[in-house]
């Protein structure tokens, strides 16, 4: 591990974070604010970025298993696609919201005309 | 069996009343989901004799639909007929579209303006082309006039109706509950009336290419 030595700051300071970051993380699922999935998850996350940030060369046993030139374009498609998870985490969080609002909205127009809750469907829709 | 019209209304206060009128006289009740109008559409359609729910904002299409349906359940209903609120449906087609549900030989009937020579805008049968195609693509099955508002539950889609869609994607997601729940499915053609008004009102280019993603990602969603 040549590549190691010396440590720049950014291998140094890249781990510690990644440290908090899953000790934060584990914190949260303790209080039981995230799932144990999302701790495991969040973990592999920040896990790859120490190792990244230790280990470089990873990089290009990356860009080759991936089929990418170089270890610039494997830093950069990663990086591409964890940004389109978040893009699509958020649009998914936004379609939630929007559900929940119309839900409320249908509520309120229902019980103000007096014919909330009063069919008969033996609950199938009501599930949904 | 107990027939209620449900009607999705925005700001249609100038033609509510007539609309309301006119499906009376083929159903038992009509409802009139008023979607957050900024006009009088609640008002003038109370009194030409429908019973309103009323969003206390806009929300779409879909959702006023449903909060109709849900409704119209709450009243009673055994059949549901959607029809828009902008007099581009002719009431006078209810019997025909209830035939397959009062026969017995359907679960759900789709009106198909193209069924029968109506004079329809190029762009709008490009546009329906097109919404039947992403239709197909995210339920697998084919439907002549998937976008068309007129629509007839029988007792079964009743029970099970569950719309989650607030906007037009709604008529897709209602072929798609129609191939969940394996309603018998039946197209009647119908007369259909398009106006300046009507035209003016219809959904623009960028409506229609947000609803075709919205589709796609509600379906991938799922």
């Amino acid at each position: 591990m040549a590549s190691m030595l010396p440590l720049t700051p950014y291998q140094i300071i890249a781990p510690l974070i990644s440290l908090l970051a899953i000790l934060y993380v584990w914190s949260l699922v303790m209080k039981q604010k995230k799932t144990i999935w999302e701790g495991f998850l969040w973990t592999f996350f920040w896990t790859a970025i120490a190792i990244i940030a230790l280990f470089p060369p990873v990089l290009d046993y990356l860009a080759f298993v991936m089929g990418f030139k170089d270890r610039q374009n494997a830093l950069l498609i990663t990086f591409l696609g964890v940004i389109s998870f978040i893009v699509f985490a958020q649009i998914v969080r936004l379609e939630e919201l929007e559900q929940r609002q119309t839900k409320l909205t249908r509520s309120i127009a229902l019980r103000d005309a007096g014919l909330d809750g009063k069919h008969q469907c033996g609950g199938e829709c009501c599930k949904r | 069996m107990r027939v209620i019209a449900v009607i999705p209304a925005y700001n249609e206060a100038g033609r509510i009343a007539s609309v309301v009128e006119h499906t009376r006289k083929f159903v038992d009740e009509v409802v009139v989901a008023n979607d957050g109008s900024t006009d009088d559409t609640a008002e003038v359609a109370r009194r030409a004799g429908a019973t309103v729910v009323s969003h206390p904002q806009n929300c779409g299409a879909g959702a006023a639909t449903m909060t109709g349906i849900d409704a119209a359940r709450s009243l009673g209903a055994d059949v549901i007929v959607t029809l828009d609120a902008d007099e581009q449906h002719d009431p006078r087609d209810i019997p025909s579209l209830l035939q397959p549900i009062l026969g017995d030989r359907a679960d759900f009937v789709f009106a198909n303006r193209f069924g029968q020579k109506n004079r329809i805008p190029f762009i709008r049968r490009f546009f329906n082309a097109v919404g039947n195609l992403v239709t197909f693509a995210t339920t697998g099955r084919w439907v002549n006039d998937s976008q068309c508002g007129f629509k007839v539950f029988g007792p079964r889609a009743v029970h099970e109706v569950a719309l989650r869609m607030s906007g037009y994607e709604f008529c897709t997601e209602l072929v798609r509950e129609a191939v969940q729940h394996k309603w018998r499915i039946a197209e009647v053609p119908i007369k259909v009336l398009y106006s300046q008004y009507t035209l003016a009102k219809g959904q623009s280019f960028a409506n229609g290419v947000k609803t075709a993603l919205r589709i796609l990602l509600r379906s991938f969603l799922r």
